[in-house]
């Protein structure tokens, strides 16, 4: 860190870090050793070796994060009460939902499948949906919500699991499978796991991981 | 500055912690090993049974996607291809790959192969798509007598493939291509800079 760097046109950069010196930051990708320096608002540091991305500052990334997974909740209940897509075939009329793929598996003797069906596409978007907003809300009053480390650290645990984009195209696909042996329409469902998509990845984005727990640990001390 | 590590527990969340993933390369290919093995029954076993007016007929991933070809719809026979076959192929030769280069047998060059490394990772999720197909079909195609469909065997073995292949893409650690690098003779040592 350079001498003259005042601390006013620290805070201007970065967010506030917990006390006590020097603060380092390692490489998760090939375990260069750097002194974490703040960075300037929308810019990112990057491995000198690697170039991996080791932390971002995100613009108003609090007020992001909670805002965009809390549309992201909002369109899940939406999810739930309308079909993905609506099929007329045979005089019958059946309907496409997450918790309904689920349960035909079940029910069809395969319910590990509808088991990571149902954990693919409704659990782990709960939890860093619902994860990213129970942490980031209170935060933004300064405040740690109890037992918001815990609830963080499976946010970012449940992150790979989270398969909504992966869906959409699986929907696609049988979409066109059925298109010759039905009458097949979207229905809300399908526009709002789509917003679902687009919204979690907003709020991923919005808050870097090493920002969240800096604040946290501000907060909690 | 004492390191973290010999505390052996993350002080802000409590996780364990280690400097490198412990048994990352015995588990990586344990893991791979037995993705490998489900790769071939995921794709010679029937993913769904359809029963149509009391005709009987087993589809297969590969079924599927020259049926899809041969009707003409080439981009979403492409999709299936690159998602079910060439991605779970790819990944297993990609890990592999990278076990050897981690152990020292080839050469590590740890900026291509972690680019590598980020696109097994990034990639892999894609493959369950065949998983959601048949889910969507089975829940949707219970016509009665007309027409019905339900899941096959090929499908938890595919399920199986792709699930293996992520936690063997977690468990490995892209550290270890670095640690090679620097014990080559003629690499800078980073303490000096």
């Amino acid at each position: 860190m350079k001498p003259g760097f005042s601390r006013t046109w620290r805070s201007l950069l970065s967010w506030p870090r917990p006390a006590g010196g020097r603060r380092f930051s390692a490489c998760h990708f090939c375990d260069t050793l750097h002194e974490a320096n703040p960075v300037a608002e929308g810019t990112a540091a990057n491995c000198t070796r690697c170039g991996a991305v080791l932390y971002q500052n995100r613009p108003a990334s609090l007020a992001r994060a909670s805002a965009f997974s809390l549309a992201a909740l909002l369109l899940m209940v939406l999810v739930h009460v309308f079909p993905f897509l609506t099929m007329d075939a045979a005089s019958l009329r059946r309907n496409l939902t997450l918790i309904g793929a689920a349960s035909a598996l079940i029910h069809e003797d395969a319910p590990l499948l509808g088991a990571s069906i149902l954990l693919f596409t409704v659990v782990a978007p709960l939890m860093l949906a619902g994860g990213m907003i129970y942490v980031c809300m209170p935060l933004m009053a300064g405040r740690a919500a109890p037992g918001a480390f815990i609830v963080a650290k499976w946010m970012y645990r449940s992150e790979p699991w989270n398969m909504v984009e992966v869906f959409l195209l699986g929907v696609l696909v049988s979409l066109l499978k059925l298109a010759k042996v039905a009458d097949v329409h979207f229905g809300v469902g399908f526009w709002a796991f789509g917003g679902v998509m687009i919204f979690m990845a907003a709020a991923v984005a919005g808050i870097d991981r090493e920002e969240l727990w800096d604040r946290l640990e501000v907060a909690r001390s | 500055m004492v390191s973290p590590v010999a505390d052996g527990r993350c002080r802000r969340c409590g996780s364990t912690l280690h400097l490198r993933k412990p048994g990352s390369i015995q588990n990586t290919v344990a893991l791979m090993a037995a993705a490998a093995a489900l790769y071939i029954p995921s794709h010679v076993l029937p993913v769904m049974t359809v029963v149509e007016i009391g005709v009987v007929t087993h589809n297969t991933i590969i079924g599927g996607m020259m049926t899809f070809w041969r009707t003409g719809a080439y981009p979403i026979a492409i999709v299936i291809f690159t998602a079910s076959i060439l991605i779970p192929l790819l990944k297993i030769v990609a890990l592999t790959w990278l076990c050897l280069a981690a152990t020292g047998r080839v050469h590590p060059s740890p900026a291509a192969l972690g680019r590598l490394y980020l696109l097994t990772e990034l990639l892999g999720r894609w493959s369950m798509v065949d998983i959601f197909v048949v889910g969507i079909l089975v829940s949707l195609v219970q016509l009665g007598n007309y027409m019905t469909i339900t899941p096959g065997p090929g499908a938890l073995a595919f399920a199986g493939v792709v699930m293996l292949t992520m936690f063997a893409a977690m468990s490995f650690d892209p550290r270890l291509l670095w640690d090679r690098l620097d014990e080559l003779p003629g690499a800078p040592n980073p303490s000096t800079e």
